[in-house]
């Protein structure tokens, strides 16, 4: 690329801002500038341009009176002089529309928001290509670079033993969910039509609801197949024109930011998922329907529902799946229920790129048997290792009261496990204001403290990515727009300071109960986060002395809690006791599949 | 008195348009506001990308300087 002779000129009494930025960015790039002063009439910039014969001139306007004929004037004493037809003229500025600049006669028009790259790549006579999301396009690889390696050999040893053990245990046992997961796989393995056995044999491990499904077309929950064009319309989603993405870091690669979505129905899953990935969401969480979660059984084909949750099946995943961004993270949840062997194994075949698992909190905090999930929650474990999908483990049994040192111990023992099986674990602590916090605390004067002691915490136990959630600023939102809006901005900038490797943020409707998440309630807190990254850009909040001694208390309670846990002879018996979260915490061992657990 | 008449100042509407690009975004904003019989209508806020716009429209129920019904006058400006 040769140098460039730049004339810039402001055509506006008093504004040169943008002018100078683009200046700057054309000096940086090796290219000649002048910058003429403001409010010089016409006639003298095309004198100035003339005498120093560039080959280019940008003239920017911010002041909204008389723009049409100010420009059209210019353009007519350019022409008048013949330097018109030898330069490439361009003009920018708040007061400018691109349609507006074409009509009279400018080479290219560039309106607000126009970014000194798009200048210099007009300069240079070549397409604009923004920065690609994720990285250069890719997808990143929030678990790269980490070694899991537990730093405290006292708890290494522990967590090892305990992972071990756990291991066996569960590999001795099998349940209803891990068998339809295997015969779920020969299906999918099946040629089409071929499956009529396997079925049989699937149907006798669910619940009579999904029997009747499969037997008598009867959809379960408040769900119906979607109609005919609607699936037309799900299939030819897929494949979506690349959307050109609100960039929502400024200067730090990290954290990813990821999204909740769940409508109930796959069409509008995908609508709002394109809202996310247009402004800048780097990561989409597939949401199910609670009551799925203690059915056994899935449903196969394209369904909606008419309460909050999207229904795991293979033919929804895959749809809504298929349309997002080349460069977008799919995460679908196996953490809690009765299903989560096979929503693993539907997962991977419907091209996911993470899932979750927490046996602790989905049998102490969302309704499952501890022996039932352990059986299961160790089979998924074990297929996301097969399958290479890494998994976040969710702390929240800790929304239910349990304290962070009790949660974390249980999240450690889960990653260890899924370490011990060759998974590749993300540590998710909650940013929440917690009951736990609320009754002790430390929370009372600021919001900063404990979730750093949180993270400061879990990087002295474990080498290990951690991803604050679900969503970050849990119990701080309220149904205001702009408040809630605040908050999940200011907890980003937090996770953005702690350097973490990835978020999850809510909407401003988190808080509210009364009906579906609206999709302007999505892009507010991806604007607000995107503003909180741009405001700290590589510096950073400061939590006080108190994050650090806090850290150093849950470090050395989680280390008492996980040998309490290893004298108990097995995990389950554990969980069943409380070590991780009892009655006293506000949680209690799960009913959800209990009796279902049999000897191999 | 109306319940419009109450408004203070201003009638914002937020929603997500789904538009094929800014411009047809911008109109379908003021037609929405027409469709809602509020005319007069003026785009505050309005951000595209690929699939549709974030929007904030605006309607005055009352304007500095306007008879303000919300005085008891009976009568609305704007």
């Amino acid at each position: 690329m040769g140098e460039r002779r730049v004339l810039l000129a402001p055509l506006d009494p008093v504004h040169d801002v943008g002018l100078k930025m683009v200046k700057r960015a054309l000096d940086e790039a090796g290219h000649a500038t002048i910058l003429l002063p403001p409010d010089l009439p016409v006639e003298e910039i095309v004198r100035r341009a003339v005498e120093h014969q560039v080959d280019t001139v940008l003239v920017g306007r911010t002041l909204g009176y008389n723009v049409p004929e100010e420009l059209a004037r210019l353009v007519d004493v350019m022409e008048a002089t013949g330097l018109r037809s030898r330069v490439r003229l361009g003009v920018g500025g708040m007061a400018v529309r691109p349609e507006l600049a074409a009509e009279l006669g400018f080479d290219r028009g560039f309106g607000p928001g126009t970014t000194p790259a798009e200048a210099v790549a007009f300069v240079e006579g070549r397409d604009y290509q923004p920065p690609a999301p994720g990285e250069g396009g890719r997808k990143p690889d929030l678990t790269a670079g980490y070694s899991y390696r537990v730093h405290d050999p006292g708890i290494a040893r522990t967590l090892e033993t305990i992972a071990a053990g756990t291991v066996a245990w569960a590999r001795e046992r099998t349940t209803p969910g891990v068998e339809r997961a295997r015969i779920r796989r020969q299906l999918l393995a099946a040629d089409p039509g071929s499956g009529a056995e396997l079925r049989q044999e699937y149907l006798t491990h669910c619940d009579p609801r999904i029997q009747a499904f499969y037997r008598e077309g009867v959809p379960a929950g408040r769900t119906r197949p979607l109609r005919r064009e609607e699936i037309l319309a799900l299939e030819s989603a897929a494949g979506a024109r690349r959307l050109e993405p609100l960039r929502l870091r400024h200067r730090r690669s990290r954290p990813a930011v990821f999204v909740q979505y769940g409508t109930g129905c796959p069409l509008m899953d995908i609508a709002h998922n394109r809202v996310g990935e247009g402004w800048g969401a780097d990561g989409l969480v597939h949401f199910d329907p609670s009551w799925s979660a203690r059915c056994e059984g899935l449903m196969e084909g394209y369904h909606t529902h008419e309460e909050d949750g999207s229904l795991l099946t293979l033919e929804n995943l895959s749809a809504v799946g298929a349309a997002r961004q080349p460069w977008t993270l799919w995460q679908v949840r196996a953490h809690r229920g009765l299903n989560t062997p096979e929503t693993v194994v539907l997962a991977a075949a419907a091209g996911a790129d993470l899932t979750k698992v927490n046996m602790v909190y989905g049998s102490l905090g969302a309704g499952t048997d501890p022996g039932r999930l352990l059986v299961d929650g160790v089979e998924c474990l074990a297929l996301a290792a097969e399958f290479g999908l890494p998994l976040d483990v969710v702390t929240n049994e800790e929304l239910c009261g349990v304290p962070a040192a009790k949660a974390f111990a249980g999240m450690l023992i889960v990653a260890a496990i899924a370490v011990h099986l060759g998974a590749r674990p993300l540590l998710q602590p909650l940013f929440c204001l917690s009951p736990d916090v609320m009754v002790n605390g430390q929370m009372d004067d600021n919001f900063l403290d404990y979730n750093a002691a949180k993270v400061h915490a879990l990087r002295a136990i474990m080498d290990a990515p951690i991803w604050p959630g679900a969503p970050i600023g849990f119990l701080t939102h309220t149904e205001d727009r702009v408040q809630s809006a605040v908050t999940t901005a200011l907890h980003a900038a937090l996770a953005s300071s702690l350097d973490v490797d990835a978020i999850t943020i809510a909407s401003t409707d988190e808080a509210y109960s009364g009906g579906a998440i609206a999709a302007a309630s999505r892009v507010d807190t991806l604007r607000a986060t995107a503003e909180a990254f741009r405001f700290f850009g590589s510096a950073g909040m400061a939590p006080t002395g108190r994050a650090r001694e806090w850290a150093g208390e849950l470090v050395e309670a989680i280390g008492r809690i996980l040998e309490a846990v290893l004298a108990r002879g097995t995990l389950e018996v554990a969980l069943y006791q409380g070590l991780l979260g009892g009655p006293g915490d506000g949680a209690y061992p799960g009913r959800a599949g209990r009796g279902t657990v049999s000897r191999r | 008195m109306k319940a419009r008449d109450r408004v203070l100042d201003a009638i914002d509407v937020e929603a997500f348009l789904l538009a094929e690009d800014e411009e047809t975004a911008r109109r379908l904003a003021l037609t929405l506001m027409e469709e809602l019989g509020l005319p007069g209508a003026d785009v505050v806020f309005l951000e595209w990308r690929g699939t549709g716009a974030r929007v904030r429209i605006r309607s005055y129920a009352h304007r500095p300087g306007d008879d303000y019904a919300w005085l008891g006058g009976g009568e609305r400006g704007g």
